[in-house]
This record gives C-alpha cells, sequence and structure tokens, in this order.
C-alpha cells in the first residue's frame, strides 16, 4: 500500500513538471521544470533498489545537463527568459504524430509479458552494473561515446563562427 | 578559434567596489572578453582650478591639499609652493630644503604603499592591503608629529615650511626607514613570488613604449613601458640634484613591471631619505614672505614628480594677491588615457588589475 | 519504532550542530583573518566575540525583506533555499564515528550507511548549483547574471576533477559506501596511497565552494558580489550559511576519504573526526588571507588542462595497481 502511494506521488513529481516542461512560455522555467521531472525519476530509481543508477541520474541529469541547459540559455538570451511563442502552423501534424506516438506504445505496453516475479537482487548492484556494460552491452557503450563525440565535434563547428 | 556570444554592455561605477572613486567605466562584453572600454570621468569635478583663482597664494596651500590628489598632499603642496617661489624669486632656506625633500619622499611611500594594498584587493588578496596600512600608519605618525595633519597637512610655506621638526623626529624617521626595509621582503614573499599573482599581473595589460609617450603616459605607469623619465632627474627641484638614487625602469609595460617599478622607488625612496637624514643642514626654516603676498606680473611653469607621476602647474599671476589663472597637469589624469589602449582583449577580471596597476586618484582626475 | 526516534533525534541534534558550527565558523573565521591580517576582528558582542554570530543572525533575520524591481519572483526566493538545504542534505551520509552504544541502544554516529554515499554527495552538491545559477538569473542584475555563469562554468569544470579524485579513492576502498572507506583506511589513511588524488580534490574542493582563491563568482573587486547582489536579510543568510555548511562538507569529506575519517589514537573516534575537519577549516580560511584571485580563464584551464588530465593519469595508475594487486 505504502508502495504504491509513493509510486503515485513520485509520479506526479515526474509528470506534472514535465508537462511544465512543454508548456511553460518562459523558457528558463520550462529548463527548470527538467530537474523536478528527473528527481521524481530518481525516486522511481529508488524504489526499484537500484541505488546506483538512482545517484547517476541525479549527477548527470538534474546536476549536470540542466545547469548546463539553463548555462546556455543566460549566454545566448542574454539572461532575459523571454517569452518564446508556443505555437505555430504545425500543431494538425504535431497532435496527430503525438496520438499516433500514444497508440503504438499503449499497444507495446498492453502485448508485453512482463515479469511480474521478482528476481534475487545483487547486493551491490554497482558490479552488476559495471559487468554488463563491459560483457554483454559493451558495443551499445561504445557506440554511444562515439555519438557523444561526433555531437560534441559537431557543436564546435557549428559554433565557430567564420572568421 | 573564437567562439563568440553576444555582446553585454555592462556599467562599472561610478558606485563600484574597485573603481577606486567614482570612476565610471562603460565596458562592452563579449562573454567574459573585452571589446571596449569607455571611461567616463568627472564625477568628482571640484573647479578647483578656478577656486584657486578667489584664494590668496596661502590659502591656495590648504585648497591644494584636498582638492587635487588627497593620497598624496604633499607632493600638491610642492608643486603649488614651486610655482608661486619661482615667479615670485622666493629664496628657500636649505634645511626647509631639506625637510621638503623627506616630507615628499614619505609621502611617495605612502601613496605607493596604498596603491600596493589596494592592487592586492583588486587581486582578491586583501592580507596585502592591511599590511600596507600598518607600514603607512607609521608615516602617518611621522606626518602628524611634524605638520598636525594625517592626510592634509599645509605644511609647506611659500618660502619655507610652516614649523621645524619636532625633537626626535630625525632619529624616528630613520627608525622608520630601517623598519620599513625590513617590511618590504615580506611583500615579495607574499605576492611577488606568488604564482596566482604572477599569473594575474605578468604580460597583463600591456603598453607600449610609443603609445605611452603619444599619451603622455608619466611616472610609474610609462617607467614601467620603458620610458626612463624622471622629473627629480630631469629637472631637479629640491635638493634632487644632490642625493643619489637611482630610476628604476623597466620595458615589459605590464601590470607586474608597473608593480615592480613601484616597489623599487619605495627603495629608492627610503634611500633619499636617509641621505637627507645625514645631511640635515641647521638654521632657518622660512624666509620671511608676507602672509598675502602679492606675486609679480608673469607666469612660470612648475612641474614635480608626484607619485602618480608628473604633476605640473602653469600659474598667471596679473599683480594681485591672488592668481589670475592656474592650470593643473594632473598625472592620473594623462595616465588614465592608456586605460582603453590597455584593456582591449582581456577579461573581466583585468579590467580590475590593470585599472588598479594605473593607480588613479579620482580627484585628481577630476579635480 | 526506536530506530525512528533514533534517527529523529540524531537529524535535529546534527541540524543544530551544523548550523551553530556554521555561525561559529563565520566568527573563527574573522578572528582568523584579523590575526592573518595585523588586526582584531570581532572582539566586542559577547567574550572574545563569542556572541557576534548570534548579533549577526539576528540582524540579518530583522532586515527588511528588500525584492528588486522585475525579477523572477519564484526563481528568486527559491534560490537560496535550494543553496542551503542541499549544502545540509549531504550530511546524511557522512559518518562521524564508529557505532556507539548509548542507553542501551547501538546508534551508528551517521544517519544513512547509504551503499552508494559518495555517489549521493557528488550528486547533491551538484544540484546545489541551482541555488548559484538561478540566484544570479532571477535578480535582473548583470553582474548577478555573470556571477553565475561563471559558477556554473565553474562547477561543473571542477565537479569533473573532483569525481575522478574520488573515483581513485573508491578503487582503492573498493566501495561507494562511505562507512566502508572509512572502514578501509583502518591500517593506512589514504592520502598516502592516493597523495595525488589528496592534492586534486583539496583543489577542486576549494574551487567546488568557490572560495578564494578562486571566489570567482562573488569576487568582490569585479562583480560586486556576483549572484548574491541582489540579496538581503535572511535570503542572503541562506546562501552565507550554505556556503560555510559547503566548507565543513568538503573538509569532513576531506577527512573520510583520505585523512581516515574517525581513525586516531587514544581519543574517541568522533573527537578525530571534528580535529581533523577543524584542521581542513582553518586550510581554507588560511587560503583566503594568502592567496590573490585567480582569472576566469586560468581557473578553467588549470581545471581542463592540470587537474582533469592528473585526475585521470592517477585513476588509470590506481586501476592497474588494485587489478594487479587482485590477481
Amino acid at each position: 500500500m505504502g508502495e504504491l502511494a509513493a509510486f503515485m506521488i513520485l509520479s506526479l513529481v515526474t509528470l506534472i513538471p514535465a508537462v511544465v516542461v512543454v508548456t511553460s512560455s518562459n523558457i528558463v522555467r520550462a529548463a527548470l521544470s527538467l530537474v523536478p521531472t528527473f528527481l521524481g525519476v530518481t525516486g522511481l530509481y529508488v524504489m526499484l533498489q537500484a541505488e546506483f543508477v538512482a545517484g547517476i541520474q541525479v549527477l548527470i541529469y538534474a546536476g549536470a545537463i540542466t545547469v548546463l541547459i539553463l548555462f546556455v540559455i543566460m549566454l545566448t538570451e542574454g539572461g532575459t527568459g523571454v517569452r518564446t511563442r508556443q505555437l505555430n502552423d504545425q500543431v494538425p501534424l504535431g497532435a496527430m504524430a503525438a496520438v499516433w506516438l500514444a497508440f503504438v506504445l499503449i499497444v507495446i505496453f498492453t502485448r508485453t509479458g512482463w515479469p511480474t516475479a521478482a528476481g534475487v537482487l545483487p547486493a551491490y548492484n554497482v558490479v552488476a552494473v559495471g559487468n554488463a556494460f563491459l560483457s554483454d552491452y559493451v558495443l551499445i557503450f561504445e557506440v554511444t561515446s562515439v555519438v557523444l563525440l561526433v555531437s560534441l565535434v559537431g557543436a564546435i563547428v557549428i559554433a565557430r563562427r567564420e572568421d | 578559434m573564437a567562439l563568440h556570444t553576444e555582446e553585454l554592455m555592462l556599467n562599472m561605477g561610478p558606485q563600484h567596489p574597485s573603481t577606486h572613486g567614482v570612476l565610471r567605466m562603460v565596458v562592452t562584453l563579449d562573454g567574459e572578453n573585452i571589446v571596449d572600454v569607455q571611461p567616463d570621468i568627472g564625477y568628482l569635478h571640484s573647479s578647483v582650478e578656478k577656486m584657486m583663482e578667489n584664494r590668496t597664494y596661502l590659502q591656495n596651500i590648504a585648497l591644494v591639499d584636498r582638492g587635487m590628489d588627497y593620497l598624496s598632499a604633499m607632493a600638491n603642496e610642492e608643486v603649488w609652493v614651486l610655482a608661486c617661489e619661482r615667479l615670485g624669486k622666493i629664496e628657500v632656506p636649505e634645511r626647509a630644503r631639506y625637510i621638503r625633500t623627506i616630507m615628499l619622499e614619505l609621502q611617495r611611500i605612502s601613496s605607493h604603499l596604498i596603491w600596493l594594498g589596494t592592487f592586492g584587493i583588486d587581486l582578491g588578496a586583501f592580507t596585502a592591503f592591511l599590511w600596507a596600512m600598518r607600514e603607512r600608519e607609521r608615516i602617518m605618525d611621522l606626518f602628524e608629529s611634524a605638520t598636525g595633519g594625517r592626510l592634509h597637512h599645509v605644511y609647506f610655506r611659500l618660502g619655507g615650511v610652516f614649523d621645524d621638526l619636532p625633537e626626535g623626529w630625525t632619529d624616528r624617521c630613520a627608525e622608520f626607514c630601517d623598519y620599513f626595509l625590513d617590511r618590504l621582503p615580506e611583500y615579495d614573499e607574499l605576492l611577488t613570488g606568488n604564482p596566482i599573482f604572477l599569473a594575474r599581473t605578468q604580460g597583463v595589460g600591456v603598453l607600449p613604449r610609443d603609445t605611452a609617450i603619444a599619451l603622455g603616459a608619466s611616472g610609474p605607469v610609462a617607467r614601467a613601458s620603458g620610458v626612463a623619465y624622471d622629473v627629480r632627474k630631469a629637472h631637479p627641484y629640491e635638493i634632487y640634484e644632490r642625493v643619489e638614487f637611482e630610476v628604476p625602469v623597466r620595458t615589459e609595460g605590464d601590470c607586474f613591471a608597473r608593480y615592480l617599478v613601484r616597489l623599487e622607488e619605495m627603495r629608492q625612496s627610503v634611500r633619499i631619505i636617509r641621505q637627507c637624514l645625514e645631511g640635515l643642514p641647521g638654521g632657518e626654516i622660512r624666509s620671511k614672505v608676507a602672509v598675502t603676498v602679492r606675486l609679480p606680473k608673469g607666469e612660470v611653469y612648475a612641474r614635480t614628480e608626484s607619485p602618480r607621476g608628473d604633476l605640473g602647474i602653469f600659474l598667471i599671476s596679473d599683480g594681485a594677491d591672488r592668481p589670475y589663472r592656474v592650470k593643473i597637469r594632473a598625472p592620473a589624469f594623462s595616465n588614465l588615457y592608456a586605460l582603453t589602449e590597455m584593456m582591449r582583449g582581456w577579461k573581466v577580471a583585468d579590467v580590475i588589475a590593470i585599472l588598479g596597476s594605473i593607480d588613479i586618484v579620482l580627484s585628481d582626475v577630476d579635480r | 519504532m526506536i530506530e525512528i526516534a533514533i534517527v529523529a533525534v540524531k537529524s535535529a541534534l546534527l541540524l543544530f550542530i551544523l548550523l551553530t558550527a556554521c555561525a561559529y565558523m563565520t566568527l573563527l573565521e574573522r578572528r582568523l583573518l584579523g590575526k592573518f591580517q595585523v588586526r582584531y576582528g570581532p572582539n566586542r558582542v559577547g567574550p572574545f566575540g563569542l556572541l557576534q554570530p548570534l548579533a549577526d543572525g539576528l540582524k540579518l533575520v530583522f532586515k527588511e525583506s528588500f525584492m528588486p524591481a522585475h525579477v523572477d519572483v519564484i526563481v528568486y526566493w527559491l534560490a537560496p533555499a535550494i543553496s542551503m538545504v542541499t549544502a545540509l542534505f549531504v550530511y546524511a551520509v557522512i559518518p562521524f564515528g564508529p557505532e556507539v552504544m548509548l542507553f542501551g541502544q547501538r546508534v551508528p554516529l551517521r544517519l544513512a550507511d547509504v551503499n552508494v554515499g559518495i555517489l549521493l554527495v557528488l550528486a547533491t552538491s551538484s544540484v546545489g548549483v541551482y541555488g548559484i545559477i538561478l540566484g544570479g538569473w532571477s535578480s535582473n542584475n548583470k553582474y548577478s547574471l555573470l556571477g553565475s555563469l561563471r559558477s556554473s562554468a565553474q562547477l561543473i569544470s571542477y565537479e569533473l576533477a573532483l569525481g575522478l579524485a574520488v573515483i581513485s579513492v573508491v578503487l582503492t576502498a573498493g566501495s561507494l559506501s562511505l562507512v566502508s572507506i572509512v572502514e578501509a583506511q583502518r591500517r593506512v589513511w589514504f592520502v598516502a596511497l592516493q597523495p595525488l588524488g589528496f592534492l586534486i580534490f583539496l583543489i577542486a574542493a576549494v574551487a567546488e565552494t568557490n572560495r578564494a582563491p578562486f571566489d570567482l563568482p562573488e569576487a568582490e573587486q569585479e562583480l560586486i558580489a556576483g549572484y548574491q547582489t541582489e540579496y538581503g536579510g535572511f535570503k542572503f543568510a541562506m546562501f552565507y550559511i550554505g556556503e560555510y555548511v559547503a566548507i565543513v562538507t568538503m573538509s569532513a569529506l576531506l577527512t573520510t576519504l583520505f585523512w581516515g575519517g574517525w581513525w586516531g589514537p587514544v581519543l574517541p573516534g568522533p573527537v578525530w573526526f571534528v580535529l581533523k575537519t577543524l584542521a581542513f577549516v582553518f586550510v581554507f580560511i588560511w587560503l583566503r588571507a594568502t592567496l590573490p584571485r585567480v582569472r576566469h580563464d586560468q581557473l578553467m584551464a588549470l581545471g581542463w588542462k592540470v587537474l582533469i588530465p592528473l585526475g585521470l593519469l592517477n585513476l588509470v595508475v590506481t586501476a592497474v595497481i588494485v587489478v594487479l594487486r587482485g590477481t
């Protein structure tokens, strides 16, 4: 019972700011609303007893990524937090895409046979995470780092002005 | 490769912790980089030159004391009485000239100490400020016992000085010289050898030699840029001809060079004071000059080396008991010209370091 | 039930001790700076100025709650709270001593032994950046904005160096739990095994807490007071508390990670812990009295070109040694 209540509360903490992220016309507040969203997800991780992932979630997403987003906003907008327009001509198109995506997701969720019996948790899941990354998922792990490197180089190239 | 951001206009001052008074700088920033700096002066303008026309020659001593560079009151008095004495052909007794030289050099040390301290604060080294104040306090005490004033002395008179030195003053002064030379290495330990201090000052705010000359910079600012010009050597007054001292010159032209030049100047000042104390003759301290003296008709230009540089006064007399016109050449004003030149391309933090290294006093700039 | 009561009492006690310690740290700092700078420091309020923090606190509480025009109200009020709360939160996982028997109960001298404790510390301190960045943005002041931009750049850069130093310690101890890390130092303190890591952590810690010589976000001579320029009264005090608690945190972490935590001869564990932490607090104050401030780009260069490569090197060497010793 307590677990369900905690899940509900955490879901609300995650979802309500998530709505603000896409609806707020103040870009800084939108970016800022990402923080409670990430923290809510962190809470869900904690409920799943994945402390390590929870810690990393806060450290990377709530701590670093959002700070960087805010940093960029302040540099480009001169820190004024200008009101941006929320709607444009492509609203119907976007709505259609959203509905379709929601439909697909619901279908997938309902058709997947989720394992309900909990397995035995490793006592110390950092080791498990590390092993998984460097054995079963090593290819994905490496590809991800290459993608990050490429985006890093790309960002520098775009930001650079032709002198 | 350079990444640019949107330009940001920043008003530094007139109320700002480290613009050394009411200087306003309109700084255009690209991120943290300075694109342009426009100093805006005049907030402390008190029309000293005009006020001087309404005061007698004697009263003006008290005016230049506080109306101009308030950190080196003796230097202001000196240039004023020097101009008057030259125009009126007033003789100054030997003893008075020695006393004046001692006072001027003490004033130079005290002014440089304030500069050293505030420069330290500008760079975030607060301790240096309070240490400098400790030394300066000894000079203040010396001034106070001789002149009665700590900042504003009104001590020099046309034809001499107001009063003779009190008993034991020369001993205390000699004692201070020893004490001060002992203390100076402490600043080397605290600042000169400090890697952070070096990183903040070396190569920062370079003023090339020809630019320094073209902009009329003088004093330690010019000497740090390789201009070997010191009024005390070039146009000697008082007894500077007779004492031995060196004029420190550096060629780098950066903040660190200005720092080193001033530090060395303090050592040389001690050297001058010691020689003066040794050779201090007895006799009169003031020749007879009427209280409301009328200087003969004519004009004269007197220049001295104030702690900030070439301080000059152009004086026109029409024969009345007060000057007809006075024009002051303020060293801080001329040195401030170099500001924009030095700052372009540096960071926000360097604005303060470079401004601090010029050593401006706003009441000298604005007058 | 009794466990919950113990935790509640411990939390309240810890909060009280921390806030008091933080208040008296301001006094300690001002008195020490006075000694360094040949002057007295505050000595008028109470004997040896001991009531000075109280007077300061009262003054700040009773000040008018001023708010400049055109600020983002919610964010403006939120920022100091974030700053203070995150700083205090870290203490949930820092161990002060081994378990002790008290009134027939086994009471561990810590609030929680999370098995990713050190990760929690890093994560919390990274969230603490929001206090600064939001305070600077919401006050509608260019100096504040520059201050918060500087600090966010600084904190992100130095968190990396800090993290690298921490990971080396974690590898050496073989655990992310702070309690296990201290336990692992029973025989040899990690400062002997990780001297480079210690230095990197020390420098990064000074930068993380925005203290001299890395106090750029609030560089008085350049940016008035940086991100806190437009804050007054108790909002300002909250920033201040956050800053000083962070100093104590970093000192406590230095003690925990490198100087053996509560281990020490003769004296009981918590006493050693407090003594070591105080020693590092003194180092922080000493640095402030001695060093000029570095420039922003120099700070970044030091972080990215010196500390992070060194940290990586240290990490690789540590990892290799750990693996070799394991086989």
